[in-house]
């Protein structure tokens, strides 16, 4: 006390001193939250990624090398062996699966468009006599899980002779409960003008939906449509159970050929692995915005 | 003037009831043949389901009548659901499976929310475009392939060759036989089921944190601007503020977590082949796969489906009674 007392210039200065110092040390604790946060979300994406880099390392490594213990994480002498392996494959016609693949998702993404905008836009821009209770039907219907009507809907397959067939894998999924449900959200943005403008003009109704709504609902199109596409495309039940001859088979149904038919093969494993994954992971960059924005809006009522 | 308004007038109101019934036939000729044929694909399999679930049923059977009920076919009224609490090899297999289903999706859930809303938050937090960047990176395994994910996992967890004992080793902790050593059990649950839900998690995740970042962009900035005003810490600000207003979004996650866990499939059939070793990875949908597609008992197959659809309705209904709130923001 009496020291402070004597030397009081002394005591002020070193008060100031004290006082830039935990002013300082606040901007660098600021900074340094932000890099310890960066640092953990870094720390997180290297441990997402790793599974993904192990993949594309083995695809590159050699059969005698991928059996090796202890194992490689890089490759010692990469090389394109295995796709070479792989498309040379009798046994595998790769182009044909992924042909397979495409008519499929294309095919579903088309008609689950046009029926979830054709009746998000009657649910939106219309009143009738029970629309709630069939919207609620519909919204009810996402609560049953698929493999609940897995058995009947083979057996109806079954009976419509669509078994082994990719029509089987296409017509139960024309229409999509929530494909309807993200329409209608949308299309309820959209001003009622519009149509009545569309009225004036003498179209019909359809018409109306045709040329006057759909043109409007690009974003909403692309962002279901890419979700519906990626969906489909990596679909593995309901293939597995519907299709039984190899040339109708999709592509997650092959992937498991080099693991389950022939010994195990990780490297031809990890490879047709990466020939899968990579399609999905460039539709994903290009769109990514859309993606991720479908994604999260599934999340609201 | 008046003339121009007199012969306005009815051809409007001709226009309009000309235009109300063609509206009312488009509705009408639009969504019937939709909804009949959305009714087609998911509540008449529904019922075919549940009847099933009353016969003994296998599509190699000589069955007669209505949808081949019958016959051969025979009607056991509920002797399928009676069985389930047998002592019958199928039943003991069910009652594993549903076993193993119940601890999956209650560890998957707290699991996936102890990451995904830290993260969520966290990712929030970070200034500046890195972020969508981070979102980009943890939402890559969402839209990959199950099946190539399973593969990959089933990889990495090779005692000898994988990726995980690799780190383990370096790290001094002695390899495992992650997905096939039955007598490997942490807290009650097979080392197998844990690897399968780190593998899961590892999936599945992304989906719930896009959702999360979108509803934490969502909660209005005043509320965290008024409790630093107050003196709140940002522990306080996440427990007090962000959580109790991410509410109605964690609604929709549990029902949308539950209800994705209850059916999963893909990684397990791949992983562990067909849920060995000693069936302790069989889940409630590897075990209908099984009865009705391999062993093409259907009816058991049909019952089994039913007791699952009926759980999950229960745990959603048990979920939605819990985290209702009455408020709006």
């Amino acid at each position: 006390m009496a020291t402070v007392d004597k030397n009081h210039p002394m005591a002020t200065t070193t008060h100031v001193s004290s006082a830039r110092r935990t002013l300082d040390w606040r901007v660098v604790r600021r900074h340094l939250g932000q890099v310890l946060l960066h640092a953990l979300l870094v720390a997180g994406c290297l441990g997402t990624l790793l599974p993904f880099m192990w993949m594309i390392f083995g695809s590159f490594t050699s059969s005698t090398e991928i059996v090796r213990i202890p194992p490689t994480f890089f490759p010692e002498a990469p090389s394109l062996e295995n796709y070479r392996v792989i498309l040379n494959d009798p046994h595998v016609p790769l182009g044909r699966f992924y042909l397979n693949s495409i008519i499929v998702a294309v095919s579903v993404v088309l008609l689950t468009l046009f029926t979830s905008s054709l009746a998000g836009f009657i649910f939106a821009k219309y009143e009738f006599f029970g629309k709630n209770s069939v919207f609620g039907f519909i919204l009810a219907t996402m609560m049953i899980p698929f493999q609940v009507l897995m058995v009947p809907s083979y057996l109806m397959l079954a009976k419509l002779k669509l078994i082994d067939s990719l029509w089987g894998l296409i017509v139960p999924a024309a229409i999509d409960a929530f494909g309807i449900f993200m329409m209608k959200q949308f299309i309820e943005g959209l001003p009622s003008e519009l149509m009545d403008a569309g009225r004036i003009d003498g179209a019909s109704e359809f018409g109306i939906y045709w040329r006057i709504i759909l043109p409007q609902l690009g974003p909403a199109l692309a962002t279901l449509g890419i979700l519906t596409f990626m969906f489909r495309w990596n679909n593995y039940l309901w293939p597995l159970i519907v299709i039984t001859t190899n040339e109708r088979r999709t592509l997650p149904i092959m992937l498991t050929w080099y693991s389950t038919v022939h010994s195990q093969r990780l490297d031809l494993t990890m490879t047709v692995s990466v020939m899968v994954v990579v399609p999905v992971l460039i539709v994903y960059t290009a769109f990514q915005r859309w993606i991720v924005q479908g994604f999260a809006l599934s999340g609201f009522k | 003037m008046s003339t121009l308004v007199k012969t306005a007038q009815p051809r409007s109101r001709r226009g309009r009831s000309g235009s109300n019934r063609g509206r009312g036939l488009f509705v009408g000729g639009a969504l019937t043949p939709l909804m009949l044929y959305m009714i087609f694909w998911t509540l008449f399999p529904m019922a075919w389901a549940l009847l099933l679930s009353f016969f003994d049923y296998a599509p190699a059977h000589s069955g007669g009548g209505f949808l081949g009920l019958g016959g051969d076919n025979a009607f056991i009224g509920l002797g399928n659901f009676r069985n389930m609490l047998g002592d019958s090899l199928e039943a003991q297999k069910f009652r594993i499976s549903l076993k193993t289903t119940l601890m999956f999706a209650f560890l998957v859930l707290p699991l996936n929310l102890a990451i995904t809303i830290p993260l969520a938050v966290a990712i929030e937090a970070v200034r500046g475009r890195v972020k969508t960047f981070f979102r980009f990176i943890y939402f890559l395994p969402t839209l990959t392939s199950s099946v190539g994910v399973a593969l990959i996992w089933r990889y990495i967890y090779h005692p000898q060759r994988g990726l995980f004992n690799m780190i383990l080793k370096a790290v001094g902790i002695p390899a495992q036989i992650w997905l096939s050593n039955p007598r490997a059990i942490y807290l009650g649950v097979p080392l197998a089921l844990w690897a399968i839900i780190i593998t899961y998690l590892w999936q599945d995740m992304g989906y719930n944190l896009v959702i999360f970042i979108a509803a934490l962009q969502g909660i209005p900035h005043d509320f965290k601007e008024a409790a630093v005003v107050d003196g709140a810490n940002v522990w306080q600000i996440f427990w007090k503020i962000t959580v109790p207003l991410l509410r109605p979004t964690l609604l929709f996650i549990c029902v949308m977590t539950m209800l994705s866990s209850f059916q999963v499939f893909d990684i397990i059939q791949i992983m562990t082949e067909n849920g060995r070793p000693q069936d302790q990875a069989r889940v409630m949908v590897l075990d209908i796969y099984l009865n009705a597609f391999r062993f093409h008992n259907m009816g058991w197959a049909g019952a089994e489906s039913i007791v699952l659809f009926l759980i999950v309705l229960v745990v959603t209904l048990v979920q939605m009674r819990l985290l209702r709130t009455r408020w709006e923001y």
